[in-house]
């Protein structure tokens, strides 16, 4: 297989997966490091643009994690390089987890934006529906869900990154595997 | 209003004739007047109007406590500075327009103040009744003659703490005080 094949093989990473997969990463530290400035600044005519960024960028993501679930069951992804039965169960715990949490967080925010009373508007010109009736308590609910959720997964990101890092350090090529597409 | 006609109507028969006869009765150019508000949000400030459905305003020249001034707002048609403001300001955190569409304010005591007036009365805004208190100042519209009553501009001007209405959303953001500018062009009834 070359390492411009789209779909993923036994021991390989398709075109496909490496862009969303490297997209996606780009985009979701934009969004973490967006988010965090967002909720600690304070709101004027000035910065406003930035929540309709957050919220366009959002469902970017949200739509892009979509894709990229959908893709993975047409075209399953290689299974993690060279661990032991325990390691690579803890491993795939970890990788469905963030999956998880790239769905929740951009629903949680969506549900949030909704609950407000304000419209959820995709890169000033689409306003998607809202997912709950405007409502304060919600509106805390889901934003207090949206940190937590947020929060873990920029937590868990720096793990991921990190442990992408020794691995490619220690040579067994998982950084190489993910960047090329094979080892 | 009717109730305050029927006042009128009362206080001319019980109370002989001088006591209403310098009141006139004005009705409203819708078009040609406003509500106009602001209200600090960081460090700009949102502005917007309000449309009018109606005011009914008895003015008394020679004594001012006399006069009266009823206003009734259309808070569904409320405009604002920027699109999201304008529908945070209808939505239920603040004026909850589907719940609450009219804001009134009905004169309880009017009194001088300087060149013009002070004007206490109730204003109601969703559905929570408060009395506030608003300066009045009464203008000859441009192109009229000195001493020509038939058409005049009032303006009307106050300060109101939104939370003490309930209209409590986005106070983290957005400042509790409110000014209000009411600027109403009259013309006197035929």
């Amino acid at each position: 297989m070359t390492p411009l094949a789209l779909r993923n093989g036994a021991d390989q990473f398709g075109l496909i997966t490496r862009l969303l997969h490297w997209s996606m990463a780009a985009l979701i530290l934009v969004m973490l490091a967006l988010g965090l400035r967002i909720s600690s600044m304070q709101p004027g005519l000035s910065n406003l643009w930035l929540y309709g960024l957050h919220k366009t960028l959002g469902l970017t993501l949200l739509a892009l994690v979509v894709l990229r679930v959908i893709w993975h069951v047409a075209s399953p992804p290689p299974l993690p390089i060279g661990l032991p039965g325990a390691a690579r169960m803890f491993v795939r715990a970890w990788h469905w987890t963030l999956y998880a949490l790239m769905i929740a967080v951009p629903i949680s925010g969506w549900a949030g934006s909704s609950a407000s009373g304000i419209d959820t508007v995709f890169a000033n010109t689409i306003t998607v529906p809202p997912l709950v009736a405007p409502s304060e308590r919600a509106e805390f609910v889901w934003f207090i869900l949206h940190e937590i959720f947020a929060k873990t997964l920029l937590g868990m990101v720096i793990v991921h990154i990190l442990a992408a890092l020794k691995r490619e350090m220690s040579g067994d090529g998982t950084l190489t595997r993910m960047l090329r597409g094979r080892v | 209003m009717r109730r305050l006609s029927l006042f009128t109507l009362f206080a001319a028969l019980f109370f002989g004739h001088q006591a209403t006869a310098a009141t006139v009765a004005y009705t409203l150019d819708r078009a040609q007047s406003s509500v106009a508000f602001e209200t600090d949000f960081g460090p700009d400030v949102i502005t917007g109007t309000i449309p009018l459905n109606s005011a009914d305003l008895s003015l008394d020249f020679d004594r001012v406590a006399n006069c009266s001034i009823n206003v009734d707002l259309d808070v569904s048609g409320a405009q604002a500075s920027f699109p999201f403001a304008a529908q945070a300001l209808k939505g239920p955190k603040v004026l909850d327009a589907k719940s609450h569409p009219h804001m009134t304010f009905e004169s309880t005591l009017v009194e001088t103040a300087g060149d013009g007036a002070a004007v206490t009365g109730n204003l109601t805004i969703r559905g929570v009744t408060r009395p506030v208190t608003l300066q009045a100042a009464i203008y000859r519209q441009r192109g009229t003659e000195a001493g020509d009553r038939s058409r005049l501009t009032v303006r009307l001007t106050g300060r109101v703490n939104r939370s003490d209405f309930g209209a409590t959303g986005w106070a983290d953001m957005v400042d509790d005080e409110v000014r209000i500018i009411i600027t109403a062009r009259i013309n006197r009834k035929e």
